[in-house]
């Protein structure tokens, strides 16, 4: 689905609303980032043509799909969701992005080996945001 | 439908609760932790009024009979539906024949199972909520048991079924300055505080008190010091509300619980406030709570904060979902 007009509109109204401050959107070769002034409602968006390039072949990348702070561990637990070095499943949790009172999970796209949590504990994430690397079992990859 | 493959002891179907019919005699009944309750159907997209299932022991086991949402709240528990794992105050979506287990219960004393359509037993006397004492409501007016196949609602079909997490109301309700371990809630003094002495009334608001095997839902019994009055009191049976702290002759009080009878004659030291009455529904047997009085408008300002936590969590769950429909 292309980004068209009537999303980034859509887009910036949730942002406005949930005091979001941020949001980073990667689609069929577009990026889209848009960006909340504190200040005043201004807004500043910027669209790059070029695709993002993966940067390792043998490594799948689990992304935020939603903004906001990424978390490693359940607030009530101490271990996390996946460590490095754990054969995971497709579609397993490697952490959360917290929004508000919700917790989004942040989900393998294939089974494997965790290779890293990349994202920092407490980081702000955004659309796309690069998560966990996977290194994917032989069958899926 | 879904069909229970093992449930133990009290666990029961149960909605807020049966408010009409008290001047009749008729107990609230109801979710001994109505937030998390809430919390559930807020993320299924249901009534909050829905019914889900009380489990106050594990292992618990069920098994879905066609493809439904579902939410765990409540106590923590280590759940998995068909191998999954499944984090605390979680909305997850279970497939045709899945089986969802929850193995143990590693905080708080009530877990709440929430589907998406609510669990479609008769309205009995206005609600859905098991009524142990009268033997109706519910499903057959008992607790679960393995075989029982009990009937869904449809689900609501704009309801986003995702997996998807909420903050725990104790994480996000969490009272600053709190002993670790104990659960301190708030009360209000209550209609015979004055005939007990200083002393007593010290004993009462300073000691710990463990919460007894002999608690459930219609009481919880605690043991500690114990609290007398100063010449006994007997008093003809009264109306009561769930919450009330009553001292019988033994000194060691009782805090009536949604299944209480509606009357009673023992002298009412205090009431535990509304708003925290879900903290007691999760304080575990063996453990101690401890009493801080409170005035009335306090009460009132706590039960803004619960209405304020919820009121978030339904705009948060609206907002998710506005999102995930703009990609």
């Amino acid at each position: 689905m292309p980004i068209d007009m009537t999303h980034i509109e859509r887009l910036a109204k949730l942002l406005e609303t949930s005091g979001v401050t941020s949001i980073e959107i990667d689609d069929e070769g577009q990026s889209l980032k848009l960006v909340m002034e504190t200040s005043a409602i201004g807004m500043t968006s910027s669209v790059r043509a070029d695709a993002i390039s993966s940067s390792e072949e043998t490594l799948v990348i689990a992304k935020a799909d939603v903004a906001g702070h990424f978390l490693a561990t359940h607030p009530w637990r101490a271990k996390p969701f996946a460590e490095p070095g754990q054969q995971i499943e497709a579609g397993a949790i490697v952490g959360l992005v917290k929004i508000g009172l919700l917790y989004a999970p942040v989900l393998s796209p294939a089974a494997g080996i965790l290779d890293a949590i990349t994202a920092e504990a407490g980081a702000m994430v955004g659309y796309g945001t690069p998560i966990a690397s996977i290194r994917p079992t032989a069958e899926t990859a | 439908m879904i069909e229970i493959l093992s449930a133990l002891g009290p666990t029961s179907v149960q909605d807020l609760g049966r408010f009409e019919q008290y001047r009749f005699g008729v107990g609230t009944s109801g979710a001994m932790d109505d937030v998390a309750l809430r919390a559930g159907n807020i993320l299924l997209g249901n009534d909050e009024n829905a019914a889900g299932i009380e489990i106050p022991v594990t292992p618990f086991k069920l098994r879905f009979g066609r493809d439904r949402a579902f939410a765990l709240t409540g106590a923590e528990v280590e759940a998995d539906v068909g191998g999954r794992a499944i984090p605390p105050w979680w909305r997850s979506r279970a497939h045709t024949g899945e089986i969802l287990t929850i193995k143990a219960m590693s905080r708080g004393a009530r877990s709440y199972l929430t589907l998406s359509g609510g669990i479609d037993v008769p309205v009995v006397l206005g609600s859905r909520s098991t009524q142990f004492r009268g033997e109706f409501g519910g499903f057959e007016g008992r607790p679960l048991q393995t075989g029982d196949v009990l009937p869904c609602a449809a689900p609501n079909p704009s309801a986003e079924t995702s997996d998807l997490g909420v903050g725990p109301a104790d994480l996000v309700l969490a009272r600053p300055n709190m002993p670790a371990g104990d659960t301190t809630v708030r009360v209000i003094i209550a209609g015979e505080y004055d005939a007990f002495d200083s002393t007593a009334q010290k004993l009462f608001w300073r000691s710990g008190w463990k919460i007894t095997p002999q608690s459930n839902r219609y009481g919880y019994r605690l043991q500690g010091p114990a609290v007398n009055p100063v010449s006994p009191i007997e008093k003809r049976s009264h109306g009561i509300v769930a919450g009330v702290i009553q001292i019988p002759p033994n000194g060691q009080p009782i805090i009536q619980m949604r299944d209480a009878q509606t009357s009673g004659g023992y002298p009412k030291i205090a009431t535990v406030i509304k708003a925290d009455m879900w903290r007691v529904a999760q304080a575990r047997l063996g453990s101690t709570l401890r009493f801080e009085q409170t005035a009335y408008a306090d009460a009132l300002a706590a039960e803004d904060e619960v209405s304020v936590y919820l009121d978030r969590l339904r705009a948060d769950v609206r907002l998710f979902a506005e999102l995930q429909g703009c990609r």
